[in-house]
């Protein structure tokens, strides 16, 4: 072939390589630039919608109260979302993107806790200020990362909760089975689990991992079953959950107590597993029967849940949607207190924020996480997520599961 | 550790094998017949969960009625894909066949993925349990368990005793006597790549009543019908079932006595030792590679 | 190699090399994955496109490479020797394993290659206590501006695409080029000729593997995280030889034009159809198979000819 060919093909190349260097002409009105990775495809894709969906519910309430103050003006709020595909190295080239081209001046973290720290590993570098709002392991903190802040409380708020709980209603409650997915959060909550459980005197009879594309837990259960436990506790995402549950009475595999983290949590699991949720109790960072009280733009938990009905969303908002919400919300606050898009001052402000909102408290500690704080226990009673505690909010007792 | 456990588990094992023999008999033939690995056929299987979930929702129809025209729209759909498609590469090295199949299989993950959401779904048949004394099994277990036999012993049937499933056979043992022989070998390849769809679609719908169903599942399911193949040899329903209740009751097994993270990593480990010692795998005979 | 190729691969080796002064950071994190791609691409080739054993093993070593190099990272070696334990990690495991699945031909290489890469993410899985488990594993954060680590990175990936490149300028010109051709071609009739065919594929696929481990090892170090699903990922291990097939198997800058029409392609779709950028690589990859048997090198060469 002619060299005048390979030329052609060379600078063909070339220059698209070019064009990707053509950043797009920025906006020159200034606004507060959000950017949003977000899992709208792939294996995450249903928890990356209920983000997208608390997002629009923040930013249309703000943009109708005119925008955020920063110093003395009003500054309208862009968001900017991009589809990472559930996939590492897209989450990676976003984060540039939005940093470098879009220019944004806070990131929010995709959903996945792998992802949120790669993620977090580009934002540190160039100083913008992420918050997630799906993040509750140490493990997903521990970098050091100085710009990386959560809105989940530590997930020992949720398992000391829950034992608290149950060794407060079912006293005779003693032997405990834990079964977890190994998986970041999942894993670590089956750990803070085994870990409470040991502390409050408990006997740990069964504990187990299961790997990621588990499609059988026959085995486990079985095993289970002859460890004989009161209390049954599972960890994993929703169709895990769903699958353990159907195959825990397929089984014969029962317990007086009976906890899923976090499938209750979610309207799917009960949807899909109709009478076999009933009783099952899980620990959550937030529920909509909630009563706190705020100052920010939704104003209560009510209005948060009403704003979303509105939206005409299947059923009742989840802690995804609240603490997704609540990111953007402790955003807004540090932008205002910070009264500039500064990007060190904003974390400065992130950093020292202590605020009410109605998701509940919202303080960073040290390594970016909210606050620990006992966090809500709920069982599904009569098809419905009841709040068994905190007292204050509690709506029913804790049953055990028939 | 007494023995009603450890009869629980080896039964599991068994129910479990049972399920992975009916995924992967269709799959199994098509690869011994056509020499095609299906990366579709997880999807395939997906989907037909999907649809029995819907007919089930909408319609209340049941899933053991839904499997017959679920099976058959399946048939259909693969026939075509087949002679659409497929036919034009059955001769090429395995890259292009692999990858072809791998390409079409993106397409159809991202058309269900739009289509139905990856929530999780399922029809509830609550059907109870049999209980002897200290095992206990799921009735809808037992039933898919007996249902999948009879569909493997079906297709058995089939391919030995009607004219097409003896065609099948003859062409899978020697292509080109059984192109001498008369028969057409093109419609031979279409009508096997269906009947491969046939079984994704009747054992999806089978699937649905034993597993929630969510796009999730495609890599796991085809991933366990590599290994079943590999086990059991290729091409035959012997194979299939030798394969399918050898993997099950291996990760049952070694689940138990190992942990869960054990049973996944031992059914690969089995794969691979088959693979190395006896490639044919426990059934199958030599010259289908 | 041809004046045309290597005017061509220069350009290619410039243009990237150039991104930090062209464009931004975003557009050098590009040119980055085009050189990595390129690089696995370009390994790829000796075993899948030389000897013709369709390799799917690509992400087992990718990512044994990137916890090989991690872990020594984190003991408190360099960065270099970071990525050179994940090259050898991968060229050492590659002898071992090639043993096992290089007697297997076909389908049944194939299939045993991709086993080889669930049973390496599955041990990672299992083995927390040195692996971290499904918790993944952190690697100490590079001190750094951006702009610094950018560059470094980008230089990294392209000096081991450069490598896999000259390695197979040398393997193609020489015996052990022949031989894996022979092999492709028919392999029991290569043996009968004399041809040491299970030392040519071992070779084959050691050196398939050793820039992937070096690879995986620089990509550890560059994303300070690594965790079993995205280490091992199924995914790349496909992506990886239809790349090759893209720009056309066994040559010598098919790979290259392959890696880089394909990450670009996936820039330029993903952003504009949201729903569908799987399904469009799908038909990518199928009409591929039909329209481009040769790859595109194949497609210049018929072009040659008329």
């Amino acid at each position: 072939m002619s060299i005048s060919l390979w030329f052609q093909r060379a600078s063909v190349l070339t220059a698209l390589v070019i064009a990707f260097a053509a950043a797009p002409a920025q906006a020159t009105a200034e606004t507060l630039r959000i950017g949003a990775p977000l899992a709208l495809t792939g294996g995450l894709a249903d928890e990356g919608r209920k983000q997208q969906v608390a997002y629009d519910m923040w930013l249309r309430r703000v943009n109708a109260a005119g925008g955020v103050q920063v110093g003395d003006r009003k500054l309208k709020v862009e968001l900017i979302t991009y589809d990472y595909q559930t996939n590492e190295q897209r989450a990676s080239q976003i984060a540039e993107k939005l940093i470098t081209q879009d220019r944004v001046d806070v990131l929010t973290a995709p959903f996945g806790s792998g992802h949120t720290k790669v993620v977090a590993g580009v934002a540190e570098r160039y100083g913008v200020p992420v918050v997630a709002s799906v993040a509750s392991s140490e493990s997903v903190f521990n970098q050091g990362y100085r710009y990386l802040f959560g809105t989940l409380a530590p997930n020992a708020g949720l398992t000391d909760a829950l034992v608290a709980v149950v060794k407060a209603q079912l006293p005779g409650v003693r032997r405990v089975a834990v079964l977890g997915r190994e998986d970041v959060f999942p894993k670590s909550i089956a750990a803070s689990m085994t870990d409470a459980a040991k502390r409050a005197g408990l006997e740990l009879v069964y504990d187990a991992l299961y790997p990621v594309n588990t499609m059988d837990f026959s085995s486990p259960l079985s095993k289970m079953r002859a460890a004989k436990p009161d209390w049954i506790f599972v960890s994993g995402y929703t169709k895990d959950l769903v699958l353990a549950r159907k195959q825990m009475a397929d089984l014969g595999v029962s317990a007086p107590v009976i906890t899923m983290i976090t499938g209750p949590a979610y309207r799917e699991f009960a949807e899909s597993l109709g009478p076999l949720a009933e009783n099952v109790t899980s620990a959550t960072w937030w529920a909509p029967a909630l009563t706190f009280r705020s100052d920010d733009v939704f104003g209560s938990t009510q209005g948060f849940v009403q704003d979303f009905q509105a939206r005409k969303e299947k059923g009742e908002p989840d802690y995804v949607h609240a603490a997704a919400a609540a990111a953007l919300v402790a955003v807004q606050a540090a932008v205002t207190r910070a009264g500039s898009l500064d990007k060190a001052k904003v974390r400065a402000a992130l950093a020292s924020l202590k605020l009410d909102t109605f998701y509940g408290p919202i303080e960073f500690g040290a390594n970016g996480m909210n606050a620990a704080r006992s966090l809500p226990i709920v069982q599904i009673q009569g098809g419905k997520v009841v709040v068994l505690s905190p007292e204050p909010m509690r709506q029913g007792r804790l049953l055990p599961v028939r | 550790m007494d023995a009603a456990l450890l009869v629980q588990v080896v039964l599991n094992g068994i129910l479990l094998g049972a399920l992975y023999a009916c995924i992967a008999a269709g799959f199994s033939l098509v690869w011994g017949v056509l020499n095609v690995i299906n990366m579709l056929h997880g999807s395939l299987i997906i989907l037909a969960g999907y649809l029995a979930c819907s007919l089930w929702t909408e319609w209340q129809v049941h899933p053991l009625a839904a499997m017959l025209p679920v099976g058959l729209l399946l048939f259909l759909a693969g026939t075509a894909l087949q002679v659409l498609l497929i036919n034009r590469v059955v001769d090429r090295p395995v890259l292009t066949t692999l990858t072809l199949t791998f390409g079409l299989d993106m397409v159809l993950y991202n058309a269900m993925n739009a289509a139905f959401e990856a929530t999780p779904r399922r029809v509830t048949l609550e059907l109870g349990r049999l209980t002897l004394g200290e095992v206990v099994l799921p009735w809808d277990r037992i039933v898919a368990m007996l249902l999948a036999l009879a569909l493997t012993g079906l297709l058995y049937g089939v391919l030995r005793a009607s004219r097409l499933g003896r065609a099948i056979v003859a062409v899978r043992m020697d292509r080109e006597a059984a192109s001498l022989m008369g028969i057409r070998v093109a419609r031979i390849y279409a009508l096997t790549f269906g009947l491969g769809a046939f079984m994704a679609g009747v054992c999806g719908a089978l699937l649905a009543v034993v597993y929630p169903i969510t796009t999730n599942a495609t890599g796991q399911l085809l991933g366990k019908a590599f290994i079943v193949c590999v086990v059991g040899g290729l091409g035959t329903v012997p194979g299939a079932l030798a394969g399918g209740l050898a993997l099950g009751v291996t990760e049952s097994l070694g689940g138990h006595f190992l942990g869960p993270q054990a049973a996944a990593l031992l059914g690969f480990g089995l794969m691979l030792v088959l693979l190395v010692v006896r490639p044919t795998g426990l059934l199958g005979r030599k010259g289908y590679e | 190699m041809s004046p045309s190729n290597a005017t061509a691969l220069l350009v290619w080796i410039l243009a990237l090399a150039a991104t930090p002064l062209l464009g931004d950071n975003y557009v050098v994190k590009i040119a980055t994955f085009v050189a990595f791609y390129a690089a696995l691409a370009l390994s790829w080739n000796f075993i899948g496109g030389m000897a013709g054993y369709p390799s799917f093993a690509t992400a087992a070593f990718v990512g044994l490479g990137s916890y090989a190099g991690a872990l020594v990272q984190n003991a408190g070696a360099p960065l270099a020797v970071g990525w050179l334990a994940g090259a050898l990690a991968s060229g050492l495991a590659a002898v071992a394993l090639g043993a096992v699945v290089l007697r297997l031909r076909g389908h049944y290489f194939a299939i045993g290659s991709i086993a080889l890469v669930e049973v390496l993410s599955l041990t990672a899985s299992w083995w927390s206590g040195l692996t971290g488990g499904g918790e993944g594993l952190n690697v100490a954060f590079l001190p750094g501006g951006p702009d610094t680590i950018a560059r470094v990175f980008l230089y990294v990936m392209l000096a081991i695409a450069i490598l896999a490149l000259g390695t197979t300028v040398v393997v193609m010109r020489g015996r052990l080029g022949f031989a894996l051709r022979c092999i492709s071609q028919n392999e029991d009739a290569a043996e009968m000729v004399g041809i040491p065919t299970t030392r040519c594929k071992i070779i084959a696929f050691v050196l398939s593997a050793i820039p992937c481990g070096a690879a995986g090892a620089a990509y550890a170090s560059w994303v300070a995280y690594i965790a079993p699903a995205d280490a091992f990922s199924i995914l790349l291990t496909v992506k990886v030889p239809v790349m090759v097939m893209l720009g056309g198997a066994g040559t010598l800058i098919g790979p290259v034009l392959g890696a880089t029409a394909l990450v670009l392609l996936e820039e330029t779709v993903w952003a504009r159809f949201l729903d569908l950028h799987q399904a469009i690589l799908g038909g990518v990859i199928v009409a591929l198979i039909f329209f481009l048997p040769g790859g595109l090198v194949g497609l210049a060469r018929r072009g040659r000819s008329t």
